[in-house]
């Protein structure tokens, strides 16, 4: 393939908000003549940012994971719950697609978001040529994913909300799920800072 | 109509024809898609949007679900949630929950039907660029369809030593998501542009 026509090459911005063409240099302080927005060539800093959004991620998927989300006090005892102890409950209840659905959300989801886009990352650091439509298709399955995390956030939320009946049972929430909801964020503006234009700029060697 | 179409995930230069009669298309070079065909007009989206904001007040003005155990009961709203890990001093998180639950379906719903209705008597709000920057800004933190599941999960839970019963809030709120989710869908960046400029024509 040669002499592939680029926004870049033909000096054209594309917003991102409201998805209008600019020709480079027309607008004052290159801003949407259309919506206003700010306008890059691609996301400023897009790379060293979108590094350290999944770094933290990485570090904050350990605590969500060990720590507990919640803690249910009984007059009898104390049950501490982290989030792979809720889907064993679930499933030990008989309920495997609830089960299967929050081990999917809650565990498989966050571990292959950080790890896409480390991969992701890597490549777009190193400019690699290869593999570019598969991982263009990665990076759209971790963008349309990444919120399904938060369904454990939700459920423990509720449950801490219906049990706290006087002197009888409670549910305390823990320092996993505020890790898991900062693990779900951090991702989700990861995804958002990582101009996926970066894996198509350098020429493809054949 | 501008004449050529930038792909906004690989840069690629498309020349802009009409898109099909149905589907649409997508980049040659990385399969994004970059055209839908819209079908959908400004009354529409108007009327998706009053629909949404009606489910979303009832949503919240009504228990979403009530526990029954031991002859005492107690019921939960859909900003209960929120305030419920407010009350257990996890503030940040409670104001993720709220954010995701209501203040972002609430803002959402309130930006469209700010800058679609003057568009449909061809006026123009003031300040709609603003308006239409919230709107994109907000959209991807509706997380309404992850929060009926996470109901669902939590309910599974509880059904094991509680009576349950569902409340009012909790069908208006499985409406209110399948609501959204058809507004979002016909309401593209795109399409709202297409709307604002026809009516100044």
């Amino acid at each position: 393939m040669s002499a592939l026509i680029t926004g870049r090459s033909l000096g054209l911005l594309l917003c991102l908000e409201c998805r209008a063409t600019v020709r480079a240099g027309t607008t004052a302080h290159s801003r949407c003549p259309r919506c206003h927005a700010r306008l890059h060539e691609r996301k400023p800093h897009s790379l060293i940012v979108t590094t350290a959004l999944v770094i933290c991620a990485a570090i904050l998927y350990v605590p969500a994971n060990v720590l507990p989300v919640m803690d249910t006090r009984t007059f009898i005892d104390d049950e501490y719950d982290t989030i792979m102890s809720g889907v064993l409950v679930l499933l030990h209840s008989g309920s495997w697609p609830i089960a299967l659905l929050v081990f999917v959300a809650s565990i498989v989801v966050p571990l292959l978001k950080i790890l896409a886009l480390a991969v992701l990352l890597y490549s777009a650091w190193r400019r690699s040529p290869r593999h570019r439509l598969e991982r263009s298709g990665l990076f759209r399955l971790v963008e349309f994913i990444g919120r399904w995390s938060m369904l454990d956030v939700y459920a423990i939320s509720l449950l801490a909300a219906l049990v706290q009946v006087q002197s009888f049972a409670s549910i305390i929430v823990g320092w996993g799920a505020w890790a898991f909801g900062a693990v779900v964020v951090l991702t989700m503006f990861a995804a958002r800072t990582f101009d996926e234009r970066l894996l198509w700029d350098t020429p493809p060697n054949d | 109509m501008s004449p050529l179409i930038v792909c906004p995930a690989c840069d690629l230069v498309h020349r802009n024809a009409a898109p099909p009669a149905r589907g649409g298309t997508c980049c040659a070079r990385c399969r994004a898609p970059l055209q839908r065909t819209e079908g959908s007009s400004v009354d529409t989206a108007i009327a998706l949007a009053v629909c949404a904001l009606v489910l979303l007040l009832l949503s919240n003005a009504y228990p979403l679900v009530e526990m029954q155990v031991n002859g005492t009961s107690r019921d939960t709203t859909l900003i209960g949630a929120a305030l419920g890990l407010y009350a257990q001093h996890f503030h940040s998180l409670a104001a993720l929950v709220l954010l995701t639950t209501v203040v972002a379906p609430l803002l959402q719903i309130a930006a469209l039907l700010y800058v679609l209705i003057p568009v449909r008597r061809r006026r123009r709000a003031p300040g709609q660029e603003a308006v239409f920057r919230i709107l994109v800004q907000v959209r991807p933190w509706t997380f309404m369809e992850v929060f009926m599941l996470g109901v669902l999960a939590a309910l599974v839970r509880l059904s094991n030593f509680a009576h349950i019963v569902t409340g009012v809030s909790l069908w208006s709120c499985l409406l209110l998501m399948f609501c959204l989710s058809a507004l979002s869908s016909s309401t593209s960046p795109e399409q709202i542009w297409h709307w604002i400029e026809r009516s100044r024509e």
